[in-house]
């Protein structure tokens, strides 16, 4: 096929919502109404990614140059790493996912997104939130749980200020027009609902009425996994269901597949999360459900791996011009590849060596950043331009931002994973001393800062970029911003 | 997909299905555990820990240890937590019943902790002479308890006809030291004060049920070892080295002496290839923690004080972090306090300064200190009960702390 005419036609619904005359404009219409929120809950998120950035940089410098400013408490490397990991989660990944949510949703439901400025409100709640958190973090009142070591008053601001968030987004849904509901409205409600269960349960067990010893550590990681699937990951998987798709302007393979990935991944990735305990102080059965729901989630993965493949099939050279689509792909390889990881590492021969290494750290950057920080930048490059009226600036730092992402993020996990079944390996021989071990580890940590700084150029690119874009420096034109010049005939009248 | 109604349940449906298999479930089952104690309601464990220590736990929580640091042993079958000396059995749910927050660790780029404090000196009073007296190593032993493993005597072949195991010897590290004759000749010597020193504090937690069988196994000890009253040392002097105090008491049924003087390799039938085998492989042992002269024992809370000042003024590879910040310099007044630093070097004060923990570092080393889970728990079999002699009997000479009570878990369980 003809690869420049497609990202230049008019993008088509990916559902079978019958087009008509009046669907520019209606479109302009739900666009214009989320643009306000959305703005803000992408600059949080924007914002955040930075804060965590910087954060990151000193996590993973200390981790091999420890005697840094080791006399001021709130820059201990034991505060630094939950203070990055709570800003990514809650701050980044949570408000990018919340932005693009609300807006594919509105898409989605066909509907003008009603008093929007009650969204910047439940924004703004959510930033104090996550302010309140870090700050606490920092000053030294982390809870001690993984995942969740906000204190429990910056986890009620949190809250609040979701059930503002979440109430639109569903009164969205209420107001949709047209009988089908979209694969990606599919996991965005999902994500929706589940999060407020997962987060209230979770603090409730955890803060109000505590269960006992380590049903607390099973409660932390199961919100974690939860968390991780259930609503990033859902918020990803929907949007990477609804990008390919609009940009290549070809309907989803097969709704059979999507229906099928989507409920065996609602079920069985939720009772992912005991594997993390491998080996714990724990009936071995909790654990053993967990290894067995972790391999089954092979079926999620390989519908949808298989569903955006086919997708995408006879489209592939578009990567070449598309951003959206390019980060996009990205994140939906990454997805296979992270499962594909998180099967092997929770097999019990493999966990006896990575259980308790860097290579879980290699894992959640795979879910969290290859996978879902990828198709956040994706969508983010998709639907800015259509909130601002322009269109990005420089291709060349597009193409900066995805390469400088895609090499951080892939010699990552090029040190992490290997270098801790290394550091495994040392530790499960009693014969070699402890200190063998985290010697052994220590050049691919170093790696891995190398790997941040990549990480570091491209966020702050992107910032740029998006600041760019926000003043409205971006350019006026129809067309938006390819990564290469579309060199055939057809497209010369479109330039 | 049409109706929201369906989506609706279903997304609701897979949530508490989850929850229920995930928390529900495995709450009723292991969360609601009572400590265990024994008939006479005594010997209960665990216990809560002090104030201090509870808060100590909330700093090791705040300052994030948790990130390095797990406080869970796994099985033997699992993993090598135990040949490493980290524990003599698997941790249990019971084992953490008051843990709030709990603390199970999810990264080791520093040891697990889990019985840290358990591997401090029994008694500081004990300990801190030792060094003095022979600063080559051989007070290591009675210091270090390093890594107690207890266990595992136990493990020799005849175990299951002559449980006998029990009766003890003297640990472990000395294998290494006693090649001193001096050493040797020492370290009897402190074998037999913490052995009384032990009794009164095992008798309250003791568990008789299980001890006495080990008593009566004695006497076969003793004839298979007939130098069994002598000290053992498994190095060089092969003989079974059960500590005389203890040859006596466990005949005599009184478990308390049973339990608290431990373990040890002793009446293993083949001290020598133990003895080979540890002197052979170090690496295991507790080498790397030995007191140096002018050093406080390892796992003392002066220990963990100046660890947690200077990591790297005990172990130059250390990565740990140093948390400066819980301690405070202050100019020394009238006289020096009793709680400052020993530093020397390049952490040394100027003159006239005083390094000294504050509230929290306090706190911090008191949490560190109350880490024990070698008491043993009627649901957890011990390795050595359970694991083959042939990996059992290294450990054995290794590891087992003279005076603490707390060894006997594995003895307890492997004579049962």
């Amino acid at each position: 096929m003809d690869a420049t005419e497609i990202p230049l036609k008019p993008p088509s619904v990916p559902t079978d919502v019958p087009t008509s005359d009046v669907e520019p404009i209606e479109r302009a219409l739900i666009d214009a109404s989320t643009r306000v929120p959305v703005l803000m809950f992408y600059t949080s998120a924007i914002v955040w990614l930075l804060i965590g950035t910087l954060l990151a940089g000193f996590v993973s410098i200390k981790l091999h140059e420890p005697d840094m400013f080791s006399g001021v408490s709130f820059l201990t490397w034991g505060r630094l790493r939950p203070a990055h990991m709570n800003v990514m989660v809650y701050g980044w990944a949570s408000m990018a996912g919340m932005g693009t949510a609300i807006w594919l949703m509105a898409r989605l439901c066909r509907t003008v997104l009603r008093h929007p400025l009650l969204l910047v409100a439940g924004g703004g709640f959510w930033n104090f939130g996550v302010l309140l958190g870090v700050g606490g973090i920092l000053a030294g009142d982390s809870t001690g749980y993984q995942w969740l070591e906000f204190p429990p008053y910056a986890a009620i601001v949190l809250f609040v200020a979701y059930s503002l968030i979440i109430s639109w987004a569903v009164l969205m849904f209420r107001f949709r027009r047209g009988d089908q509901i979209y694969i990606t409205q599919w996991y965005l409600l999902g994500a929706f609902l589940w999060f407020p269960w997962v987060y209230g349960a979770t603090q409730v067990m955890l803060f109000v009425v505590p269960v006992q010893g380590v049903m607390q550590s099973a409660v932390t990681w199961w919100f974690a996994n939860n968390l991780l699937f259930l609503w990033l990951g859902a918020i990803g998987l929907g949007t990477a269901y609804y990008m390919i798709p609009k940009v290549i302007g070809r309907p989803v393979y097969s709704y059979h597949l999507a229906t099928i990935g989507f409920w065996t991944y609602a079920l069985f990735s939720s009772w992912t999360g005991m594997q993390r305990l491998v080996d714990g102080p724990f009936p071995a059965w909790m654990i053993t459900a967990s290894i067995a729901a972790t391999i089954l989630t092979i079926i999620p993965v390989a519908t949808v791996g298989l569903n955006h493949h086919m997708t995408m099939q006879g489209y592939f050279p578009l990567l070449r011009y598309s951003p959206t689509l390019r980060f996009t792909v990205f994140g939906a390889i990454s997805y296979t590849v992270f499962s594909a990881v998180g099967v092997l590492i929770s097999l019990r021969s493999v966990a006896r060596y990575v259980n308790f290494t860097q290579a879980s750290i290699a894992y959640s950057h795979l879910g969290l950043y290859a996978f879902f920080t990828m198709v956040m930048f994706g969508s983010m490059y998709y639907i800015v331009p259509r909130l601002v009226g322009r269109e990005w600036r420089y291709a060349s730092l597009i193409k900066l931002h995805f390469w400088a992402s895609v090499y951080g993020v892939g010699l990552m996990t090029l040190m992490l994973l290997p270098g801790g079944f290394l550091q495994g390996a040392n530790m499960e021989n009693p014969s070699l001393a402890f200190s063998e071990s985290t010697q052994t580890i220590l050049p691919y940590l170093r790696g891995r800062s190398l790997a941040g700084l990549l990480m570091t150029v491209a966020h702050f690119i992107f910032a740029f970029h998006f600041g760019l874009m926000l003043l409205g420096l971006g350019r006026t034109s129809s067309v938006p911003t390819f990564l290469n010049p579309v060199e055939a005939e057809g497209s010369e009248e479109h330039l | 997909m049409k109706g929201f109604v369906p989506l609706v349940l279903g997304i609701f449906g897979t949530f508490a299905f989850s929850w229920m298999g995930l928390i529900l479930i495995p709450n009723l089952q292991i969360g609601h555990l009572d400590p265990q104690m024994d008939e006479e309601g005594t010997d209960v464990y665990p216990a809560p820990k002090s104030g201090m220590a509870d808060r100590g736990g909330k700093i090791y929580a705040a300052n994030g240890c948790i990130y390095c640091h797990s406080q869970q042993v796994r099985a033997d079958y699992a993993a090598s937590d135990i040949d490493r000396k980290w524990g003599a059995r698997r941790s249990a749910p019971r084992d953490y019943v008051f843990a709030r927050p709990v603390l199970l660790g999810k990264m080791r780029m520093g040891p697990d902790l889990s019985n840290i404090g358990k591997r401090a000196p029994s008694e500081e009073e004990n300990a801190s002479p030792a060094p003095s007296a022979s600063p080559a190593g051989s007070p290591v032993p009675a210091a270090s308890p390093a890594k107690a493993p207890p266990a595992a005597s136990p493990a020799n072949p005849s175990a299951s006809s002559a449980p006998a195991a029990s009766a003890s010897p003297k640990p472990a590290n000395s294998p290494a030291a006693s090649t001193s004759p001096a050493a040797a000749a020492a370290s009897p010597a402190v074998s037999p004060s913490p052995a009384p020193s032990a009794p009164p504090a095992g008798a309250n937690r003791a568990s008789p049920a299980k001890a006495s069988p080990a008593a009566s196994p004695a006497p076969s000890a003793a004839s298979s070892a007939p130098a069994a009253s002598l000290a053992p040392k498994p190095a060089n002097s092969p003989a079974a080295s059960t500590s005389p105090a203890a040859a006596a008491a466990s005949p005599a049924g009184s478990q308390a002496s049973a339990e608290s003087s431990p373990p040890a390799a002793g009446a293993n039938p083949t001290p020598a290839t133990q003895g080979a085998s540890v002197a052979a492989r170090p690496p295991g042992s507790p080498a790397g923690v030995e007191a140096k002269p002018g050093e406080p024992p390892p796992y003392s809370a002066a220990w963990h004080h100046r660890h947690l000042y200077s990591p790297r003024s005990f172990s130059i590879d250390s990565d740990m972090p140093a948390y400066r910040f819980l301690y405070e310099r202050r100019s020394i007044g009238s006289e020096p306090s009793a709680d400052a630093l020993e530093l020397t070097g390049r952490d040394a004060p100027p003159a006239g300064w005083e390094i000294v923990p504050t509230y929290d570092a306090q706190c911090l080393v008191a949490y560190l200190m109350s880490l024990d889970q070698s008491h043993p728990l009627k649901e957890v079999k011990s390795p050595a009960a359970a694991g083959s002699p042939a990996v059992v009997p290294p450990a054995s000479p290794a590891a087992a702390p003279p005076a603490s009570p707390a060894a006997s878990p594995a003895a307890g369980k492997g004579t049962k």
